[in-house]
């Protein structure tokens, strides 16, 4: 049986972890978080030393102000409680801004299982090290690896990250991402999209999308922050030169059920929620990881390999070019893709099958500021 | 080091500053003796415990009055603060960087 | 006269270390760099940011200004340029800035490689290839006078404006005196102190950018809306006993010892050989400040920590000195100097003289506990938008 009560049909079914807290993941992580740069060096090395772990390396966590400390607290706390997320320990320094005490505290009233090793306390990064290896294999021992299955697109919540607004994104990658979310929305599954630059440049359009009133709460939360003050970058500016139907392709112009500020977990039950980010790929897939994507599909037109340590991501570019200079990395030539075949990879994937990033490895975690460092 | 030591177990840096420094886990009732620095008294005995670095009054100084360390002002007292007591972010603020005042006076 | 051994680069400055710097230009390259790196052999470190491939002009210039730096410290015996292959950033302008200063450099584009797998390989056995190339290197006698010292504190407690950093402002007075350069930075925490600085600079012109910097700082707590003390002082400072920031400022300003200021740099940009005391305008940040002055060309670092902090540098060895005795003793892994024994009557003077000492020799090669440990920390601060909009920058 399907957690929501639907029979999926065999060739997209796939099997999961459920989480006490209530999701269902389709890997099996635990996460080495470290709350502030001076504790990552010591977090890459006990996520090197315990096979199942993956560090969230990242330049923050101290001398951050106001809704720039917020937005980066958050988001810690997001992808650290991410459904394909078995636990975490929580690396602290001791003196940061950010302090790991207050993540952990968080956590906890998530049911998250975590543990919080602090270089200061610990006695150095010696201690430290050793300490958070143990509190990693302790928290994995007692994981209860509680199968879940078989499970459907109903159950999956695919993070979309397209926001270069190149020609060959727009005119063959999104509208194929499109019939994908297509099928795994009216399946009754979740789709996040990456927004921030098409809230940014169409946003009368998308209120006229708003389909809950959770999503012009949001919507008005994100739109009145003073996040919106920043300068036109080169992805808004090809945002806005672009007709509303070209940037809404990825979600085929679902209504909009949710819109989340960075770094905020989704809540809807089903349907297509964006989320306030930008289109920089570590930056985005970070923040659809703490919404809540098990999985995120990427169109680039650049290439970008890497993967993220916390969701697998599947390639998709519209450019030939791109397509031949790195094959290795890039699933999908859209050009070339049914939408069937996408589908069909999402659920490989959720089965557990690697995508071409999780076999090499390269994977990229950042978080997006919105101040200055103090 | 520079500064005036207070028996051992206390530093003033300057002998202007109105806090001293604590140079151990000080206990709630220990006497200091604070006659050398021109103080208006002899004596200064601690009303709370002090830890380790942290800071105490060595005479009485009135709400909105400066709060000196190094012979300069690093902030105010945001309430009357007795001789002996622990002076910090509770009683102590500082007058620099306060966007939130700037914010309030935008929105007044 | 002090002397040490180092590398003679073909641009005449000394080298203390002798390293390959695999340097990613954005944040696509970042981790098939920080990969190289591992992969490599010994000597071979990685830049590893953030920085996007799109970024606005100025916050553009900015990362190229401090890439182009870090190529050319003279540290960097030879440098691999990893990137992407559509950054807007000017990779041939950074990798023909470190050529230069007679820096072997490669570049080595992920799409013209074939992928993450294939730039992995190359890019080690380029990275290899250039550590043989360097390997013949021999260490020279250098003077003292060559030295560009970088001086930061971080982690601080009360201790820090006691003792350690009175004590490494005596060490930079004893390089200076010897004719070098030393700088401090941290702009932040010269809030409250500022007047005290301004004093000792040697003309009206660095004065008046040191208070235009100051005041510029300042101004970002009035661009978030929010107080200051919610990051500086940090909850560690806090809990060490520091109240305010103008307490912070005060005790963080001797760290730099007595000499007068001789001028005032932007982040990133070259600090002068022979240049006695000058500042960078950083944030307080300790890793992205500590790397400004690095990209400004310091080879060696001092940095001061009465908690603890235990960050290093892939390019410049980081000297951890501390003022809290606690700290010495359940930290003795990551700190180099113990500072404490000036609160148990060893005279400033004296603690400066084993300071210095110790810069030297790590100058001649002895590794810091930071580098024993592989702490190698690395980030570059990024001009924000708010920032640029309030400088009236044209995006």
């Amino acid at each position: 049986m399907s957690s929501r009560g639907v029979t999926p049909t065999e060739e997209l079914s796939f099997d999961g972890y459920r989480r006490d807290r209530g999701s269902v993941g389709i890997r099996n992580r635990l996460v080495v978080l470290p709350s502030v740069i001076c504790s990552r060096t010591v977090a890459d090395r006990i996520a090197d030393a315990v096979p199942e772990a993956v560090s969230t390396p990242h330049d923050h966590g101290c001398a951050q102000l106001g809704d720039d400390s917020d937005r980066t607290e958050r988001t810690f706390v997001g992808v650290a409680s991410n459904p394909n997320v078995a636990g975490a320990v929580v690396v602290g320094l001791g003196c940061e801004t950010i302090q790991s005490g207050t993540i952990v505290d968080q956590l906890r009233e998530r049911d998250v299982p975590v543990s919080e090793v602090v270089i200061q306390e610990a006695g150095g990064t010696e201690e430290c090290y050793r300490a958070g290896v143990e509190r990693a294999e302790g928290i994995l021992a007692n994981a209860r690896e509680e199968p879940a299955g078989p499970l459907g697109l109903s159950d999956l919540t695919v993070g979309v990250v397209s926001g270069d607004f190149r020609p060959s994104s727009l005119g063959s990658a999104d509208p194929l991402v499109g019939e994908a979310v297509d099928r795994i929305v009216d399946a009754g599954g979740r789709a996040l999209i990456a927004g921030g630059e098409r809230i940014d440049s169409h946003g009368e359009a998308i209120a006229d999308r708003l389909a809950t009133d959770a999503a012009e709460v949001g919507f008005e939360a994100v739109t009145t922050g003073t996040d919106r003050s920043s300068p036109v970058s080169s992805p808004r500016q090809r945002a806005a030169a672009s007709s509303f139907e070209e940037v809404a392709a990825p979600w085929n112009d679902h209504p909009i059920r949710d819109v989340l500020p960075y770094g905020a977990s989704a809540t809807h039950d089903s349907g297509v929620a964006l989320v306030d980010t930008p289109s920089e790929f570590g930056e985005a897939a970070t923040a659809l990881a703490a919404a809540g994507a098990q999985l995120v599909i990427h169109v680039t037109a650049d290439g970008d390999p890497a993967g993220h340590p916390i969701v697998p991501t599947i390639k998709l570019t519209g450019d030939g070019a791109t397509y031949e200079a790195l094959s290795t990395d890039i699933e999908f030539f859209a050009a070339e893709t049914e939408s069937d075949a996408l589908i069909s990879s999402v659920v490989n994937t959720a089965r557990g099958d690697e995508t071409r990033s999780e076999a090499h490895g390269i994977t990229t975690f950042a978080i997006t500021r919105v101040g200055p460092s103090t | 080091m520079k500064g005036i030591v207070l028996d051992d177990r206390a530093l003033l840096m300057v002998e202007s500053d109105t806090v001293a420094t604590a140079l151990d886990d000080l206990e709630r009732g220990t006497e200091l003796s604070v006659a050398a620095v021109g103080s208006d008294r002899d004596r200064v005995t601690l009303t709370e415990d002090i830890a380790f670095g942290h800071k105490f009054a060595i005479e009485r100084i009135d709400a909105g009055d400066p709060v000196e360390k190094y012979g300069e002002r690093i902030g105010s007292a945001s309430r009357p603060i007795e001789p002996g007591e622990w002076v910090h972010t509770h009683n102590c603020e500082s007058d620099r960087g306060r966007g939130d005042r700037t914010a309030e006076g935008a929105n007044a | 006269m002090s002397e040490f051994a180092g590398y003679r680069r073909d641009d005449g400055r000394i080298g203390v270390r002798n390293r390959v710097a695999v340097i990613p230009i954005s944040v696509a390259a970042s981790t098939i760099a920080e990969r190289i790196a591992a992969e490599a052999g010994a000597g071979v470190t990685s830049t590893p940011h953030q920085m996007g491939t799109e970024q606005p002009a100025a916050a553009r210039a900015q990362t190229e200004r401090v890439l182009t730096g870090i190529g050319r410290n003279p540290n960097v015996g030879a440098a691999l340029v990893v990137y992407l292959g559509t950054e807007v950033a000017d990779v041939d302008g950074i990798a023909d800035g470190i050529a230069d200063v007679g820096t072997p450099v490669e570049t080595l584009s992920i799409r013209s490689a074939g992928g993450a797998r294939d730039t992995v390989s190359a890019g080690v056995s380029i990275a290899d290839e250039l550590s043989d190339e360097i390997a013949s290197a021999r260490r020279e006698t250098a003077d003292a006078s060559e030295l560009i010292f970088a001086v930061e504190c971080g982690g601080s407690d009360a201790t820090s404006g006691i003792a350690s950093n009175p004590a490494v402002g005596n060490a930079c007075d004893r390089l200076i005196d010897d004719g070098g350069t030393a700088c401090f930075s941290e702009t932040p925490e010269f809030i409250g102190a500022e007047h005290v600085l301004a004093e000792r600079c040697a003309d009206e012109e660095t004065r008046r950018r040191l208070l235009e910097r100051v005041d510029r700082r300042e101004a970002i707590a009035d661009m978030m809306g929010v107080d200051l003390r919610e990051s500086q002082p940090s909850p560690g400072n806090k809990e060490g006993g520091l109240t305010t920031i103008e307490e912070k400022s005060l005790g963080a300003i001797s760290k730099g010892g007595t000499s007068p200021i001789r001028g005032i740099v932007d982040y990133g940009e070259p600090l002068p050989v022979g240049g006695g005391l000058v500042l960078m305008d950083t944030p307080g940040y300790d890793v992205e400040s500590v790397v400004g002055k690095v990209a400004g060309g310091a080879q060696i670092a001092a940095f001061t920590t009465g908690r603890g902090s235990t960050t290093g540098n892939p390019i410049a060895p980081v000297i951890k000195v501390t003022g809290n005795a606690r700290t010495w003793d359940r930290m003795a892994n990551n700190m180099d100097v113990n500072a404490s024994t000036i609160l148990d009557g060893e005279p400033i003077d004296s603690v400066g003289e084993r300071i210095y000492e110790t810069l030297l020799s790590v100058a001649d090669g002895r590794p810091t506990e930071a580098e024993r440990r592989g702490m190698e920390e690395f980030a570059i601060n990024e001009i924000q938008p708010r920032e640029l909009e309030a400088l009236g920058e044209p995006v």
